[in-house]
């Protein structure tokens, strides 16, 4: 730990000071608004929203860092995930945790498999024509979108019950909320958790980082990137369907949530930095903090949603400004 | 009659194109196992072009490579490298933002490289072992080089590709990577690019000489050192 | 040929005045024939149809093909110029966006919400806004007093003129304004994110459309907007573009305007491709770092294209809203739909060709409607519900690609033509094994059907346009990177260059044998 900070380059030492600053500055916003307990419960609410958006955007940096490609399909493969966890819920027998395991290992494989085909016959083909593969990405989310409205209808589906360790509620800062959404906030710790663990530790997270460096010099060395490539894509899109079934017991699933958390995953890994995981982490909380305490003065104050849709937005042209290429970016 | 001699890497005519451009217009280039062979030419003949057609960065479009009898042309950079071909680009290029070790364990290709090799490259390059846990990035630019030789090293090549590495290096250091050359050179075939003349001339005991796509002239380093005319005309160095 | 012969005609003229006018007129005419064959049918279609359907060009009720066509042809027009635009940035500049949509529907709505809602202190409360704007500039940015007073004397008149002091504001006004707020708004974005790297504007424009199409749909806002119901206009319309009534000919009139607001759109940019500007931005989109070390403000150039794609689109939306048969602005002309159409008929057609777009959008847009009620059946049920034996199905057809790849590969070899390692193999390759991919999969899927004992299943058109438009897309994409017409372009160059070889290398052999 001690070693991370005392690396750190001035530029991202300023910055982390301002993500300090930011989160401080919302809790007090949020205290001095809404008292004590509803800013409680909005905190709660946006490291929630966080920790989702970070299982889309962790996806979308990893990919972006070394395969320099911004998948604009990682919205779909929440989408897909979450109708495909949603649909293989509904046709197992069994109990509601069987059911949930299920839908879990369905979406994500079923996603991972996608991710697969699509990087390895789409994308990897694409490699000399960089512009080319930005609007195949674009081009294919809008593909899948069309297909999941298809194949399921454009109604919302309704949540659908978690497993029953979780159904319970526990009250926090006076308001009684599902250990389901404990569970999401622990799961997205223990994906950040995990995916550190991975880039850090193991061999193939050295080679994910050297190649985002150098890709070339990795082939150099005698290592098979382009599998490491579609691992890393696979990765990815696995990331974002766990995103979108754990949304499913929370909040349903629409047709909308696909573009949704891509667009607020895109705001994360401008404001965090593109290619940077940390980054990508730290940026996620700023914005669901953001999300949520923006939510919560419109709702107190202008019952309009105005506030709540641009305040991301805003955020993130305001880091676009002050630092083009985002708090702990690599300056490239 | 002297014995035919045992040329580890054959380059035959290759031509190599970047986009359209046509870089290498027939380059030949013949290694003898076991020497320390220098590319010279000047600044944009296409030296450098002639090391990434050879690990395969830049395919060339025709010719033929063969490395120990095996061709190589056609086939993926992995797949060359796996072969036993260590590569050392310009630009003291290393990964800055992994650790020394990191660096060196990422050049592993089979488990137990880097422990095998540890007191050959640490006896080269002590500076590395004091700087073992340091991200590349926090290093000098002597050290960087140190350690992307060294990276070279770590798995078992039979040769290694270096490019420039004196360039931009005082000279105190450039003896030292020189000293290090030679004595690696002991282990494995070295295939040189090398601008600075002097540095080639005290390390390669052979040479090929580049000119603007094409290999115009080979022979023995002692030969061409005594032959002031010809360093003139395609060197430009007095 | 025909070239040549006129050429040589024109050579014999003795008058050199009349000689160059000669010159002048042909090249104008062998150079836009094309365009103007394509004007004169697009001018005629009405009656084209009516004489093919046997219906009336201005029959007494909205019915009949003729009248139909004309509006959906009217409707692809109008969808053409947003394709236009788009290539115009993405084609011709090198700019993505991915929120093309914002300024399409923005047309639409900025109209008719300023003709519902409009109250006579808009005016002044607009001229305290241009007079903030000023003061901004003058202290942020770095225009000088004379280009400040020049601009506030602009936005001043401009207020004075479009916004009325009392009474309601008329169409062309409101329209106006729409037009200006366009351009405000890419202005603005344009100079704050075209500055950074392309992705990042990508991005910005998904986000800033994606946020005004929430608003847009909104239930707060509906007494504005109309939320998804969409901005009903049928009271704000003025009657002279009321394209219903076709017994007087107002839909004929406003089809015709429509033609011509399309080959002004056209020739304008037409024009600003062929103009100095457009060939900074050839050069921008080239490698934009040489332009700026060459001496061009790359951001002014880049800002401008942005403003002029923006306005054509606006424009184009507005008339597309005004065919709407409702008479209902709805907000998925601010969706991601209305982004992804332009994108695609751009790349169908070719990136960077100028009819290439307006193709692909007529052909297609058309072809929909057209084709919207066929039906046609399958051997087998190809799409819907997977079976299990199909994925199967699939899957080996998919291993034996993969099994038999190097065999394959030598094959595919032997039969492409073109250089190992090139782009070009690549996409060939490429193009061959999905060829083979599909063959096989469609014969196993055929005969696991027959096995079946499977019943022929039918489809409409309509159901599987969307996915048809995805396939294509990817298609072209992978194999077809220049578009349709920008392949044909290329064959033709090709085909010429080809032509000049063989008469350099004829005339050489006949310098060679005089003089020997």
């Amino acid at each position: 730990m001690h070693s991370y900070f005392a690396h750190l380059s001035p530029q991202h030492r300023r910055s982390w000071l301002l993500v300090v600053a930011y989160v401080a500055a919302l809790l007090a916003i949020s205290l001095a608004d809404f008292g004590a307990n509803t800013a409680g419960q909005t905190m709660f609410r946006g490291v929630l929203l966080g920790m989702l958006i970070f299982l889309v955007a962790s996806g979308l940096s990893l990919i972006f860092g070394l395969l320099d490609v911004l998948n604009f399909a990682q919205g779909a493969f929440l989408l897909i995930g979450a109708y495909v966890g949603y649909d293989v819920y509904l046709r197992v027998d069994g109990s509601a945790d069987v059911r949930f395991l299920a839908a879990i290992a369905s979406g994500v494989a079923f996603v991972a498999l996608i991710g697969a085909i699509m990087e390895m016959g789409l994308i990897r083909p694409l490699y000399e024509r960089p512009v080319f593969q930005l609007v195949l990405t674009f081009g294919l989310g809008a593909i899948f979108l069309d297909l999941v409205e298809r194949y399921y209808g454009a109604d919302p589906k309704q949540p659908l019950a978690p497993p029953t360790l979780l159904n319970d509620n526990f009250s926090l800062f006076g308001q009684s909320l599902s250990y389901y959404r404990l569970f999401i906030i622990i799961l997205g710790i223990v994906m950040m958790i995990g995916v550190f663990l991975l880039l850090n530790r193991t061999r193939i997270g050295i080679i994910i980082r050297a190649g985002v460096q150098d890709p070339e010099m990795v082939q150099a060395l005698g290592i098979n990137v382009r599998r490491v490539f579609t691992l890393v894509f696979v990765l990815g899109a696995g990331l974002a369907a766990l995103g979108g079934i754990a949304l499913v017991p929370y909040q349903g699933a629409t047709l909308g949530m696909g573009n949704q958390f891509l667009i607020l995953a895109i705001v994360v890994i401008v404001i965090g930095g593109m290619g940077s995981f940390e980054g990508t982490a730290i940026a996620s909380i700023v914005v669901g903090l953001t999300r949520a305490v923006a939510e919560q003065l419109s709702l107190a104050h202008f019952n309009a949603p105005v506030l709540a849709e641009t305040s991301v937005l805003l955020l993130m042209i305001v880091v676009l400004l002050v630092q083009p290429n985002g708090l702990f970016g690599r300056g490239d | 009659m002297s014995a035919a001699p045992d040329n580890i890497l054959e380059v035959e005519n290759i031509h190599t194109f970047i986009g359209e451009f046509h870089i290498l217009e027939g380059v030949s280039v013949s290694v003898p196992r076991g020497s320390i062979t220098v590319l010279l030419g000047r600044n944009g003949a296409g030296k450098t072009t002639t090391l990434r057609s050879i690990i395969g960065l830049t395919p060339p479009r025709s010719g033929e490579i063969r490395f120990n009898g095996q061709p190589l042309r056609g086939k993926r950079p992995h797949t060359i490298a796996q072969m036993g071909i260590g590569y050392v680009p310009e630009k003291r290029i290393i990964f800055r933002d992994l650790t020394v070790a990191q660096n060196l364990q990422i050049a592993e290709r089979k488990k137990g490289d880097l422990a095998g090799k540890a007191d050959f490259i640490f006896g080269l390059f002590p500076d590395l072992k004091r700087l073992y846990h340091l991200p590349g990035g926090h290093l000098s630019g002597g050290q960087q080089q140190m350690l992307a030789v060294a990276r070279a090293l770590v798995a078992d090549n039979d040769l290694l590709l270096i490019d420039e590495p004196s360039e931009g290096l005082a000279p105190v250091i450039i003896e030292q990577m020189m000293g290090a050359i030679r004595q690696l050179s002991a282990r494995t075939t070295v295939l040189l690019v090398e601008q600075n003349f002097q540095v080639a001339s005290h390390l390669a005991e052979r040479y090929v000489i580049i000119e603007e796509g094409v290999s115009v002239h080979a022979g023995l380093m002692a030969d061409l050192v005594n032959d002031p005319e010809l360093i003139k005309t395609t060197l430009g160095v007095a | 040929m025909v070239e040549r012969f006129v050429f040589a005609r024109i050579q014999r003229i003795p008058d050199s005045t009349l000689r160059s006018l000669a010159d002048r007129l042909a090249r104008l005419v062998l150079d836009n024939w094309f365009f103007a064959l394509a004007f004169v049918l697009l001018w005629r279609f009405p009656y084209i149809v009516a004489d093919l359907s046997g219906s009336q060009v201005k029959p007494s009720r909205p019915t009949g093909d003729s009248a139909f066509w004309q509006s959906e042809m009217a409707r692809a027009l109008a969808l053409a110029c947003l394709a236009m635009s788009y290539n115009l940035l993405f084609g011709f500049s090198g700019i993505i966006s991915f929120g093309h949509a914002l300024y399409f529907g923005a047309g639409g709505y900025i109209t008719f919400i300023l003709m519902g809602h409009y109250d006579a202190g808009l005016q002044h409360k607009a001229l305290v806004v241009v007079l903030l704007v000023t003061l901004g500039l003058a202290l942020f940015s770095r225009l000088r007093a004379r280009a400040l007073v020049v601009v506030t004397l602009i936005g001043v008149l401009l207020v004075l003129l479009l916004l009325p002091a009392e009474g309601a504001i008329s169409f062309w006004q409101a329209a106006a304004v729409a037009l200006l707020l366009s351009i405000v708004v890419s202005l603005t974005s344009g100079v704050v994110t075209l500055r950074v790297r392309g992705i990042y504007f990508a991005m910005f424009t998904l986000a800033l459309a994606e946020v005004f199409w929430v608003l847009a749909k909104s239930g707060t806002f509906r007494s504005y907007t109309g939320a998804e119901d969409g901005l009903a206009f049928r009271s704000l319309l003025p009657e002279a573009l009321n394209v219903t009534p076709t017994a007087d000919g107002s839909r004929l009139t406003m089809y015709r305007w429509t033609v011509i607001f399309f080959a002004v759109i056209f020739l304008a940019i037409r024009r600003y491709m062929s103009s100095p500007v457009g060939r900074v931005m050839l050069a921008i989109r080239d490698n934009e770092e040489r332009a700026q070390t060459i001496g061009y403000h790359t951001l002014f150039y880049k800002v401008l294209t942005m403003v002029f794609a923006g306005a054509v689109a606006t424009l184009s939306g507005l008339l597309f809203v005004i065919w709407a048969t409702d008479k209902i602005v709805h907000p998925d002309t601010l969706s991601l739909t209305y982004t992804v159409d332009p994108l695609l008929n751009t790349l169908i057609g070719g990136v960077g060709t100028l009819t290439g777009p307006v193709i692909a959008t007529l052909g297609l847009h058309l072809g929909e409607t057209y084709l919207r009620n066929e039906t046609f059946t399958l051997g087998t049920r190809v799409f819907g519900l997977l079976a299990v034996w199909q994925l199967i199905a699939l899957a080996v057809a998919g291993a034996l690609v993969w099994v038999f790849r190097r065999s394959l590969t030598r094959l595919g070899q032997r039969l492409v033509s073109a250089e190992p390692r090139t782009p070009r193999y690549g996409r060939l390759m490429l193009a061959y094994r999905a060829g083979v991919f599909v063959v096989l999969a469609a014969a196993l899927l055929w005969i696991g059907s027959q096995l079946r004992g499977e019943t022929e299943a039918v489809y409409n058109v309509a159901d599987l346009w969307d996915l048809f438009l995805g396939a294509l897309f990817v298609v072209v994409v992978m194999v077809l990177p220049h578009g349709i017409v920008g392949t044909w372009n290329r064959l033709w160059a090709t085909r010429r260059l080809r032509q000049l070889e063989r008469q350099m290398r004829k005339e050489r052999e006949s310098v060679g044998t005089r003089k020997t």
